[in-house]
């Protein structure tokens, strides 16, 4: 069997090595237009920040590797210029001689990834400008970087790029700005989620303007980046990264009669088959099915890459091992903030038809007595009529990762939040709480699906409401230390006698720290004849906006 | 003058800062109080509590999950 790979980072070498595997005798080529093969993609922000020292610590295996130990020919600077279906060829062009060759194969697999979305602005190519796509990119900015000549970067773009840009920008004592076109940062995230990531980064000293677009990049006399001049405003920039997004490369593939949605977007079936026989796509260039909504959508993630990259070898010859698609599952780490999500979020998940109940849940990470314990905010967003888990999110400082794991496995096994709140979790001090955080969050939602209280999403309370009634109930000095403005404080041990201060008609959202109290409180003033009593969910700790 | 140790580990929202309330208000100008906690946001919020109530942050340290912060009456 010929084997011919179009694309050689994490996709694409997986098919490779996986079929040398599986196909002894087979003929394996992978053609790159890169100069990199088998590199760690996602490791790129790293290096730059320094965290990792060399390029070559990102790279899995060389050409030369590939060829000697694996008897794979990796083409470097090689680039796919026509497939022919019918003929079985690709038509290759020597990037470095100009020369073109066709390349007979008996099955394709399309793994030539994405590239980034290049806004159309005056200034894009001038020197120190970048984006982050590839090892060839990450090893000039990091060159940029050692100079240590550059005092600004501007990063285009507030997806996990160029968030992880962001910081590693900072640590080499760069001032950094991120400019986002939408109204929020870390896409994909329910808005408290990414409010908090956002206040996160301007602590640590990052500027992040949202809902600005970015109109021209402004050049020195030596043709270098100089500024970035938005809808409201020009920031000063050494350095300009664009991180506003990638889209599948695949202009060859659809130019072949290979099916592509409005994207480009490959579409492939479970058995990442395209339209046309003998040809596979996988990675960053094909459509990907959500496993809770059937949808096909756009999923590049390294992850995806590897897991379609290894799978697709077995599909060569007949349907034998289907993919069973995403689900969102994401994480990313800003300065010493995790956040990380699985699921739908709830925009997603109202916009697939679901009616949802959601909860936001700061607890600690392990006992709240261990020392070193952080806190971290879980929300969950389930159906109001089955209890099946929809999503989940987790943001803090603390363990991030463990909880995203357990729940994204629950998630995928249609697990209720009745079944989550009875999970039997690894529980010792220094690694987890008595009822671990996922175990309270689904207790915090259990209690609101059964209707004992209403909670209001820090986003969703409308402190300009004039008949609104917010109440503080925790101790006079955590009020003193931030409170919302226009609350009042009344403690929760005062709350029975000093009930009469508080109108019964009026709707009254309860705030505390975290929502203990505040559910306390909550009963108590229903009991006492409040009609319209709701709690702040999350409370203070996930209070994404000014205190005073 | 006299240097109060508070020992609040372990103790969650609002234990710490109360503690601290009591024990300033019960102590006189200059008296200190050094106190330590293993709630994380114990951190952001005494750096406020000092500057709201004029008491003075003499410092504030972090070691093995544990926090000492030293303030001072007035």
């Amino acid at each position: 069997m010929r084997l011919l790979i179009l694309g050689g980072v994490a996709a694409g070498t997986k098919a490779a090595a996986r079929a040398r595997r599986e196909y002894p005798d087979a003929e394996v080529t992978i053609v790159t237009q890169d100069e990199y093969v088998a590199y760690a993609g996602c490791g790129l922000p790293y290096f730059v920040g320094g965290e990792i020292s060399e390029a070559k610590e990102l790279i899995v295996r060389t050409p030369d590797e590939f060829k000697q130990e694996n008897g794979i020919t990796v083409l470097t600077r090689h680039q796919a210029t026509q497939i022919d279906p019918a003929a079985h060829t690709v038509q290759v062009r020597d990037l470095m001689t100009g020369a073109e060759d066709g390349f007979p194969y008996d099955k394709l697999i399309i793994a030539t990834g994405a590239v980034p979305i290049l806004p159309k602005i005056e200034g894009i190519n001038l020197k120190r400008v970048s984006t982050v796509r590839g090892l060839t990119d990450a090893k000039k900015i990091r060159a940029l970087l050692d100079t240590g000549k550059l005092h600004t970067a501007v990063v285009i773009g507030g997806g996990f790029i160029g968030l992880e840009m962001a910081e590693n920008l900072a640590r080499h004592g760069l001032t950094v700005s991120i400019v986002e076109l939408k109204s929020a940062i870390l896409p994909g995230f329910d808005p408290e989620i990414a409010a908090l990531t956002k206040n996160h980064l301007i602590e640590h000293g990052v500027q992040i303007y949202t809902g600005e677009g970015v109109t021209r990049i402004l050049g020195n006399a030596h043709g270098e980046a100089s500024g970035v001049v938005t809808d409201a405003r020009t920031l000063p920039a050494d350095l300009v990264i664009l991180s506003a997004g990638i889209r599948p490369h695949t202009e060859v593939a659809a130019a072949a009669g290979v099916r592509v949605d409005v994207r480009g977007l490959i579409l492939v079936d479970e058995y990442l088959r395209t339209s046309v026989a003998d040809i596979f796509a996988v990675g960053d260039c094909a459509s990907v099915r959500n496993r809770i909504t059937g949808a096909d959508t756009y999923s590049p993630m390294g992850s995806t890459a590897n897991k379609t990259g290894r799978l697709v070898v077995a599909n060569l010859f007949a349907p034998t091992e289907a993919f069973a698609g995403v689900q969102g599952t994401t994480i990313v780490r800003v300065f010493t903030l995790n956040a990380a999500r699985t699921g739908l979020s709830t925009e997603e998940a109202r916009a697939a038809g679901y009616d949802v109940e959601t909860v936001l849940v700061p607890t600690p990470d392990r006992a709240h007595y261990f020392p070193g314990n952080r806190t971290i905010i879980t929300k969950l967003i389930a159906e109001k009529s089955t209890h099946r888990l929809l999503g989940a999110q987790v943001v803090g400082e603390g363990v991030v990762d463990k909880p995203i794991d357990t729940l994204a496995l629950g998630i995928a096994m249609g697990i209720t939040v009745d079944a989550l709140s009875g999970m039997d979790l690894a529980y010792t001090p220094p690694f987890a709480s008595a009822l671990s955080s996922s175990i309270v969050a689904a207790n915090v939602l259990l209690n609101k699906l059964a209707g004992k209280v209403r909670g209001v999403s820090p986003c969703e309370l409308a402190l300009d409401d004039p008949a609104l009634q917010l109440l503080d109930v925790r101790t006079e000095p955590e009020y003193l230390i931030a409170a919302i403005p226009g609350a009042c404080n009344i403690p929760l041990a005062e709350l029975t006698e000093r009930r009469g201060e508080l109108d019964p008609a009026r709707p009254t959202v309860v705030v505390c720290k975290v929502g203990r109290r505040a559910y306390s409180a909550a009963l108590q003033l229903q009991r006492a004849g409040f009609t319209d009593v709701r709690i702040l969910d999350g409370g203070m700790t996930a209070w994404p906006f000014a205190t005073e | 003058m006299t240097d109060y140790t508070l020992n609040c580990r372990g103790m969650q929202c609002p234990g710490p800062i109360m503690e601290l309330f009591k024990q300033m208000k019960a102590a006189a100008p200059g008296d200190t109080a050094a106190i330590s906690v293993t709630d994380m946001g114990f951190k952001k919020d005494i750096e406020v509590w000092c500057r709201k109530t004029k008491n003075t942050l003499v410092s504030l340290t972090e070691d093995a999950g544990v926090i000492t912060a030293v303030v001072r009456k007035g």
